[in-house]
């Protein structure tokens, strides 16, 4: 980059308001957004932005006049300019203005035609669509649910949950949106679902984990329990000589699969023994020998 | 891409007061979606360029209102003129 001051025009001693004066007498020729159809005052703007970012702050100026710091690397971050989004802009754009041609259309039918899809497009633009987060229970996510979403400025809409939605999941809910500047049809209502933790089921896809504890007569026994389910309780065999760690797939359990079909419930037992200290037991397992092969640690030797 | 206002506060690095002023001056004219006032891309660079026509131009607000209105009349003339040498072609021609 060459020499700020040249750049600005003005002396190496120029007064903080001489160098406010010719900058803006520069940015007022040369900003992109006073110039939509001239795509080099835009790098011409950034040199003299530049230029004066670096001398408008006197600890910085100082530097450079001190020879500390060069010019280069002063140029403001690209920027997006108004021009940019005014040109390419949609239907139903606010800002339009018709009145610099409108006069036209009497005698050119072009611009009569123009006018006339340009007018006709905004009307029918559709409205915005907006973002909502909604955050539901477990059971919830897993059955089904209808839930009441209040928005922000007052009023609700209903949001039906399908059975099985799953965690991020964004749900759109045609013409709940912003309504149209004309008469097109409203945008869309998008809604993010997450979902709470549950304090016993865990979600992986469409299948429920679930830990249960057993006593230590079911594990060993075997025996008919009841196993909670996201739908409901329902009766499970536990095998006789069940572990820590036996799995039950309860099937058709889980959540409802995109596809069809629903995943499975896998409930993971958990044999636990009595809390309080037990006379019977402990004298049963004094005399208990459960042979020479038994030792649970076997597979920890080093 | 909707902006919400406090986030498009932030973004545009303004008070509530300013946006209220310049939205009752039709500066700027945001959407309205569930009595909520809604913000765009467009919004936010319109902002910017009012800040920059303030702060660093030096353009007081009377000069701003003409400007933005001018600034409006191009871009919409621009979008017509581009739209018309795309659509007649054979007329430019022959013409």
């Amino acid at each position: 980059m060459t020499d700020p001051y040249e750049i600005l025009g003005v002396a190496p001693t120029a007064t903080p308001e001489e160098i406010r004066k010719a900058y803006r007498r520069h940015a007022k020729k040369l900003h992109p957004d006073l110039n939509p159809g001239d795509r080099d005052s835009e790098e011409r703007f950034k040199q003299v932005a530049g230029a004066h970012n670096l001398l408008s702050d006197p600890e910085k100026r100082r530097r450079f006049d001190n020879g500390e710091i060069d010019a280069s690397g002063v140029e403001r971050p690209q920027q997006q300019y108004y021009r940019d989004f005014a040109d390419r802009s949609g239907p139903g754009d606010p800002y339009e203005n018709a009145s610099g041609f409108a006069d036209f259309a009497q005698s050119n039918d072009i611009i009569a035609e123009l006018l006339r899809r340009q007018a006709e497009r905004a009307r029918r633009a559709p409205g915005a669509d907006l973002h909502f987060g909604l955050t539901i229970d477990f059971v919830d996510a897993v059955n089904g649910a209808t839930k009441r979403l209040t928005l922000p400025g007052g009023g609700s809409i209903d949001v039906t949950i399908p059975a099985g939605v799953e965690e991020g999941q964004i749900l759109r809910l045609r013409g709940k949106g912003a309504p149209s500047r004309g008469e097109g049809r409203s945008g869309d209502a998008l809604v993010q679902i997450s979902i709470n933790p549950h304090r016993m089921f865990e979600r992986h896809g469409a299948d429920i984990h679930l830990e249960l504890p057993v006593t230590l007569a079911e594990a060993v026994l075997g025996a008919r329990i009841r196993v909670p389910t996201p739908s409901g309780p329902v009766m499970a065999k536990v095998p006789k000589g069940s572990n820590t760690g036996t799995t039950l797939r309860l099937k058709g359990k889980g959540a409802p699969q995109s596809g069809g079909g629903c995943g499975d419930e896998l409930v993971r037992l958990k044999v636990m023994v009595p809390s309080e200290p037990n006379p019977e037991l402990e004298a049963f397992l004094s005399d208990w020998d459960p042979g020479p092969n038994y030792d649970p640690r076997r597979d920890m030797q080093p | 891409m909707i902006i919400r206002k406090l986030d498009f506060l932030y973004r545009a690095q303004l008070d509530q007061e300013t946006l209220d002023i310049w939205i009752e001056e039709e500066w700027l004219v945001p959407q309205t979606a569930a009595q909520e006032q809604v913000f765009s891309e467009v919004d936010l660079a319109r902002a910017q360029l009012i800040r920059e026509l303030k702060r660093d131009l030096g353009v007081n607000d009377e000069g701003i209102g003409v400007i933005l209105s001018l600034l409006d009349q191009v871009h919409s003339l621009r979008k017509v003129l581009s739209h018309t040498l795309q659509s007649s072609p054979g007329e430019r021609k022959s013409g």
